[in-house]
């Protein structure tokens, strides 16, 4: 890595890490200023005052809104978000981000592997067999895949399929931790809904950035030489094509993680998602913070392996 | 310019498909009552869950209403969020990009970073945050349509600007001592209309999947109102007694939504491709 590369890579970082501070303010003085009292929502209107007086100081929620935030952000770096103002007495939110993270990254790297798998395919084979029935069938796939609600494809999967094919479960989820091959079971419908509006996506800029690629000069140049197809394929033209494929790869992480938030609401994923739906539902301002905090890092943190990689694929971003 | 493209449009068959397909989703919704007879919201116990057949064709639900009427009913209230969300969140960051672009300086670098901000937060996690803080129901849903297309269309619109901005055509407007305002709505904003548009399009297809998934999971609008995804949540709650109703409106909305992704798709290709390329799309 050549210094002016990792000089880039270090103000990248830095600005991801501004990035989050102001989304922290954001998110912390935005939730401030929605109406309702969280005490009174969490104890009921008709609470005892001394009650409700115990609750604020348990939560910080007496002090200055400044210092409410300086409490809550040097709490967060150290993964301490507060406690729950509504699960079981109290529990501190750091802990329930921890058990779920896993869940969620699990359900949402799944999806994407199969995302990725499935447009690998089509993208490439619509390619090649450019102006055929293939590609016009593979093309209109792409466009009905990107058209159905994922929540809906999620339930007509279960229907269709654990009904008839008995493996599938059609609602519950083994965790990853418990058992391996009990997760890629109980998950492949869940994380299949929410791939295949992506694999849509994927597949045509995969398609698009292979035909584009396919009549460069260079391209030209090296069949001339005399090198086989497949090995022009493979080293020149997937290679150059991958590199717009990364990017919109990555870029559709943001799209990916909203699809995680109502399919584990559906089929009732223990993940981020469901844990930041509940907590809407309980008005639950320490729960629902620290859950848009942590789809926010992992957007910011994709965004920068996306630019790792792509300098990685791309000779000329190099340096 | 629209009328050239329009032409050339009939000969492609995506563009074909895709304006039948929205002309279909706009006559069902805006007349809907000239296609099922049937009331929206009017019971029936006599007709409780029956499936499809001649009299309704998408079946009732456990209340013996009309699933198709209340899809066109539905699709209306859905349609008009989506439509309220996208444009607002469009005027919006258009006016912001527009002028980020050309006045620069820290007023574009603020504007932009804060636009970069409300952009790494994912769409729905955005909008789901924003139902919290303003409280559920329909007016908050198109709060957050427009916060969540705000940053794409500042950012789009401020790439678009900055690429015209030195164009002779604009340098002439300059020196003839036309203001910021008036060059921007008159000389720029013409040129960089149909991108916009497409950009629109695709924009009405997601906000209307953003508004049914937020009204499925219950935070959205709230029945009896009935809108797209609180249909295909009642579907929900009977649905194994009754799959048609889950499974019909989603095939419906799922064309619907085709049409107009049809149409941007078609609208692209036929939009000026050398200012696509400009901006990196």
């Amino acid at each position: 890595m050549s210094s002016l590369l990792l000089l880039g890579l270090l103000r990248r970082s830095g600005v991801a890490l501004l990035t989050i501070l102001a989304g922290a303010m954001v998110v912390f003085f935005a939730m401030k200023a929605a109406p309702g009292d969280p005490a009174l929502a969490a104890l009921g209107e008709n609470a005892r005052p001394e009650l409700v007086a115990a609750f604020r100081r348990l939560h910080k929620l007496d002090l200055p809104a400044g210092a409410q935030f300086a409490t809550w952000i040097t709490g967060a770096l150290r993964g301490d978000f507060g406690r729950s103002l509504t699960l079981a007495g109290g529990v501190p939110v750091g802990q329930l981000i921890a058990t779920r993270l896993p869940v969620t990254a699990f359900i949402g790297l799944y999806a994407l592997a199969l995302a990725v798998l499935v447009s690998l395919t089509i993208g490439t084979v619509a390619a090649l067999s450019r102006g055929t029935v293939i590609d016009t069938a593979m093309t209109s796939f792409a466009v009905l895949g990107v058209s159905m609600p994922d929540f809906w494809l999620g339930y007509v999967l279960v229907f269709f399929l654990a009904l008839n094919v008995p493996i599938f479960p059609s609602y519950g989820f083994v965790s990853p931790a418990d058992s391996l091959p009990g997760a890629l079971l109980s998950g492949f419908l869940p994380a299949l809904a929410i791939a295949a509006p992506m694999a849509a996506v994927f597949s045509r800029v995969l398609r698009a950035a292979l035909l584009d690629v396919m009549h460069r000069p260079y391209v030209q140049v090296q069949r001339s030489l005399g090198y086989s197809a497949p090995f022009v394929f493979v080293h020149t033209i997937f290679r150059n094509a991958l590199i717009p494929y990364v990017t919109v790869v990555g870029l559709q992480v943001r799209y990916l993680l909203g699809g995680v938030v109502v399919i584990e609401r559906v089929f009732g994923i223990p993940g981020i998602g469901s844990l930041m739906v509940d907590g809407a539902f309980g008005r639950d301002y320490p729960v629902i913070q620290a859950c848009a905090l942590t789809f926010l890092v992992i957007v910011l943190a994709t965004n920068l392996l996306v630019d790792l990689v792509c300098t990685r694929l791309d000779p000329k971003a190099r340096g | 310019m629209m009328g050239r493209a329009f032409r050339q449009g009939l000969g492609s068959r995506t563009f074909v498909v895709g304006l039948l397909l929205t002309a279909l989703t706009l006559f069902g919704v805006l007349a809907g009552p000239l296609i099922s007879p049937f009331s929206a919201t009017e019971m029936d116990f006599i007709a409780v869950l029956t499936p499809p057949d001649m009299t309704h064709w998408l079946g009732t639900d456990s209340f013996g209403r009309d699933v198709l009427a209340r899809v066109l009913a539905g699709g209306r209230i859905s349609l008009f969020v989506s439509l309220c969300g996208v444009g607002i969140g469009a005027l919006l960051g258009v006016a912001a990009g527009m002028s980020a672009a050309w006045r620069g300086g820290l007023y574009e670098a603020g504007l932009m970073a804060a636009c970069d901000l409300l952009f790494a937060f994912p769409s729905f996690v955005l909008a789901l945050f924003m139902m919290v803080v303003l409280g559920f129901g329909l007016q908050n849903i198109v709060i957050a349509i427009a916060l969540a297309y705000l940053p794409i269309f500042a950012r789009l619109s401020r790439n678009l600007t900055r690429t015209l901005m030195h164009e002779p055509f604009v340098q002439a407007a300059r020196l003839m001592g036309q203001g910021g305002a008036r060059i921007l709505t008159r000389e720029i904003l013409p040129n960089i209309f149909s991108t916009l548009l497409v950009q629109a399009s695709v924009g009405i297809a997601f906000g209307i999947v953003m508004e049914a998934g937020l009204s499925f999971l219950g935070l959205g609008v709230q029945p009896p109102t009935p809108s797209l995804g609180v249909i295909l949540a009642d579907g929900r709650e009977y649905f194994t007694r009754g799959p048609w109703v889950l499974t019909l409106t989603g095939l419906v909305v799922s064309v619907a939504l085709l049409g107009f992704n049809l149409l941007g798709d078609a609208l692209r290709d036929l939009t000026d491709p050398r200012l696509r390329r400009a901006v990196g799309e």
